[in-house]
């Protein structure tokens, strides 16, 4: 199993898929910051001063990673800062859980706010988590 | 460690480009965002003092006074007499995929410009009985427009609270954009 994990091939695809989740992600949102910042104060986290700033830097920011990702360019540090995005994401939409807030993800544009979204968002925060640091690793001990 | 260290440097470098290019692209918008967020609310009594800046709004008394919220029923059989506006507030592109027969888009996210639109219709008569729904009991768009439309002087405005969601979940007909 550990062997497929580590497999050229395997950590290839994994690469390319994770790149293209965020560059995808970010695309959605660099067109409409507005709305993306919508979904951001939903989750009653930032204060007003900085909602605005978040949404227009991090469409940027996550599509940069995954061009980074995808191209194989520093694939090492990209997947570190998107393992740490992973772990904010989670947080984020943990604390909202916790606080029975029905908030909207806006991970991929803007939607209807949802618990069961939220859930599963949650889900995908710890597979995007795992997927970058199991690509950091590779990418620090030499594999890409 | 020394490799971490670079790799940090180069994310917050990476985050730091990221940030300009986002104010960069944002500063050749048709209408930039600006730095400090404005909630749905403040942004369409922003629009609702444009419009109001721009004319001053009469209310003559109303004829048919509508309840402040109608139900499934009465909003059905509203529908049916066509005795009145029935405004959508959600999201245009929600409004072209289907929405309640007759029901014109006024969406609450672009609230200047939809109003522009219909002037002409809506001005007519600002005590005209006028329904607004969005997409369902939990959305806040329908009320938000209700209550613009309250401060630009229409005084027959009522609420659909059900809302899109209890309309096709009852089976009833349905429009898409043309």
């Amino acid at each position: 199993m550990r062997k497929f994990f580590s497999n050229r091939w395997f950590l290839l695809v994994l690469r390319l898929a994770l790149g293209g989740v965020f560059l995808y992600a970010g695309a959605t949102k660099v067109t409409n910051p507005q709305a993306f910042a919508d979904s951001i104060a939903t989750f009653k986290m930032l204060p007003p001063q900085l909602l605005n700033i978040v949404a227009l830097g991090l469409p940027p920011f996550e599509i940069l990673l995954g061009l980074m990702l995808i191209s194989g360019w520093k694939a090492r540090a990209a997947s570190l800062a998107l393992a740490g995005l992973s772990i904010v994401f989670g947080l984020a939409l943990g604390q909202a859980l916790m606080r029975g807030l029905v908030v909207d993800c806006g991970c991929f544009g803007s939607g209807e706010p949802s618990t069961l979204k939220t859930w599963a968002s949650f889900g995908r925060a710890f597979l995007l988590l795992a997927g970058s640091l199991w690509v950091f690793r590779s990418a620090s001990n030499g594999l890409k | 460690m020394k490799t971490l260290r670079s790799d940090v440097m180069l994310i917050w470098l990476v985050a730091t480009t990221a940030l300009c290019v986002g104010l960069l692209i944002n500063q050749f918008r048709d209408t930039p965002l600006p730095l400090v967020y404005r909630d749905k609310a403040e942004r369409l009594q922003d629009s609702v003092q444009r419009i109001v800046s721009k004319e001053s709004a009469s209310a003559p008394a109303p004829i048919v006074q509508l309840p402040e919220k109608l139900s499934l029923e009465d909003f059905s059989s509203y529908v049916e007499s066509k005795r009145g506006l029935v405004l959508d507030a959600r999201p245009e592109i929600f409004h072209r995929l289907g929405h309640v027969p007759g029901a014109i888009s006024l969406p609450r996210d672009d609230f200047e410009t939809g109003y522009a639109a219909l002037k002409g219709k809506l001005e007519a008569d600002r005590s005209q009985p006028i329904v607004i729904y969005c997409s369902s009991a939990s959305c806040e768009d329908s009320g938000l427009v209700k209550k613009s439309l309250s401060a630009l002087g229409f005084s027959n405005v009522a609420l659909y609270e059900g809302g899109w969601s209890d309309w096709t979940n009852a089976k009833k007909p349905e429009e898409t954009a043309q």
